[in-house]
């Protein structure tokens, strides 16, 4: 492998706290700023990472016809309609899981470096032969957890796993924080989170309903300029993996000034 | 496969000042007979990665990995999530024979030392102490056949004494696991977080699990004494 191309899997131990939705809007925000980004659905059996970017209907090969030669690379890598930087490998049939084998990744993987600054592989959910095969092209990761008890177990146990498996850096993201809860105490606050699972911080992403209407509509946040707070806090994110600098907002402050109150008043459309 | 072999035998690596362990690993399995074998991989460092290969080595010439023993926690972590049975005994009788090692009982002057966090689902196991210089995680677990030491904090599950020595101690810098074992007893830990910069331990006293503050000399055996500071 010659080049610097960054191989970063997105993984979480438990399912639903955000890991397809952290790789498309990553994705997008990589690629806007210039970094030529290809996002690879590893989640074979239960593959949604094309939904969200909205380019379900625009799949017409896939990884699994890539390891079986009977189709080029590119005829299956779909690019963004907006972002023409980011490119998506898509999950071929569920019954890949059958036969995949951790070097199948590693050989789509490495048919990805040489077109690619940034590799993202969506892992599935679990620790079972999905997240090895994932695992097993992976060079970093960032893992997602949210802000409760089983989550954050569930991250421990898998960094636990990426360490075997030699996988460095590994960073955190915590993602749907609703900062009254913690102020409330009803909530793992940040220090919490940090403190078990003892992983250099990567970013919060405040809970925001515009993440579901995104969803819904296949567009990821980050594409427009959106204002929405998880927007901010993705492009954020996708700055400091680029080694940037930029303070990570502290829950307890968020949303309190009156220049947040009038914002989030303006989102919500009644004007 | 049909196993027909039953016997326990055991291939040990070179250690890694000597020579490669893949070099002469090929003409030192012909010496064994097909079947189960455990290996011995003294102070290599391997990983999940490497441990995969090795199975699937020693599968293709008719063996069935059966067990690890290894000097390094990063091996046996690795063979721990394989499935693996795993032992960190064998080291300093690296030489001795492998039958004297089997009968070893209590070999309660060896300290298993660990550094780094155990993470959720993990597991250490030792016949003799364990010290651990990081944190268990909840989930995690430690288990000794002596004492259990953390220099860190305990969230999870420590068994000390597990082969029935009622006098071994957990001792850690924040004790608040969500279980404690010692010999046969086991106990719920402690609602609510000890207080800051206060080493605990618990011991077994008349029948039940104890924690009190660490105590200042920590008097392992007859053996040694580790004398107060004046």
């Amino acid at each position: 492998m010659s080049k610097n191309t960054r191989i970063i899997l997105i993984c979480s131990g438990k399912g639903g706290v955000g890991k397809t939705t952290l790789t498309a809007n990553l994705g997008i925000a990589l690629a806007r700023q210039g970094f030529r980004t290809a996002v690879l659905d590893a989640d074979f059996g239960l593959r949604n990472l094309d939904l969200l970017l909205g380019l379900e209907n625009r799949i017409v090969y896939t990884a699994q016809e890539v390891l079986e030669e009977s189709c080029r690379l590119d005829q299956a890598l779909v690019k963004h309609k907006q972002e023409p930087n980011l490119a998506l490998l898509p999950a071929g049939n569920p019954r890949m899981l059958e036969w995949l084998k951790p070097e199948d990744m590693q050989r789509i993987v490495s048919m990805l470096i040489d077109d690619f600054d940034y590799v993202l592989i969506d892992c599935p959910a679990g620790v079972e032969d999905g997240f090895r095969n994932a695992v097993a092209a992976s060079k970093e990761a960032i893992v997602v957890t949210n802000p409760e008890i089983s989550a954050v177990r569930d991250a421990d146990r898998v960094i636990g796993l990426l360490n075997t498996h030699s996988v460095e850096p590994i960073q955190l993201v915590l993602n749907r924080v609703r900062p009254k809860m913690i102020a409330s105490q009803e909530m793992l606050s940040v220090n919490d989170v940090t403190d078990i699972l003892a992983l250099p911080l990567l970013g919060l992403v405040l809970e925001d309903e515009q993440v579901i209407v995104s969803t819904n509509r296949g567009e990821p946040l980050t594409l427009s300029s959106s204002k929405s707070p998880a927007a901010r806090c993705y492009t954020n994110i996708a700055k400091r993996m680029q080694g940037e600098e930029i303070p990570i907002i502290d829950p307890s402050k968020e949303g309190s000034s009156i220049g947040d109150k009038f914002k989030r008043l303006m989102q919500t459309k009644i004007f | 496969m049909s196993i027909e072999n039953n016997e326990r035998q055991l291939i040990k690596f070179p250690l890694r000042k000597e020579e490669d362990w893949r070099t002469s690993f090929k003409s030192k399995l012909a010496k064994f007979k097909e079947g189960f074998i455990e290996v011995d991989c003294k102070d290599w460092p391997l990983s999940w990665k490497d441990l995969v290969k090795l199975k699937s080595l020693l599968e293709r010439s008719g063996f069935i990995l059966d067990g690890i023993y290894s000097q390094i926690p990063e091996t046996l972590v690795s063979a721990y999530s394989l499935g693996l049975p795993t032992n960190p005994l064998l080291s300093k009788e690296a030489e001795g024979n492998y039958q004297t090692q089997q009968n070893l009982n209590q070999s309660e002057e060896r300290v298993l030392f660990h550094e780094g966090t155990l993470r959720s689902g993990e597991h250490i196991e030792a016949r003799g102490d364990v010290l651990l210089l990081g944190d268990v995680n909840p989930g995690a677990q430690v288990s000794a056949g002596g004492n259990v030491m953390i220099w860190g904090r305990l969230l999870g599950i420590a068994h000390a004494g597990k082969t029935g020595n009622l006098n071994a101690k957990i001792i850690a810098l924040e004790l608040r696991p969500l279980q404690l074992r010692i010999a046969n007893e086991v106990a719920r830990g402690p609602e609510g977080k000890p207080e800051p910069g206060l080493a605990e331990e618990a011991i077994l006293y008349s029948g039940s699990i104890v924690i009190r503050p660490a105590q200042t000399i920590f008097v392992n055996k007859k053996t040694h004494t580790i004398p107060p500071t004046p």
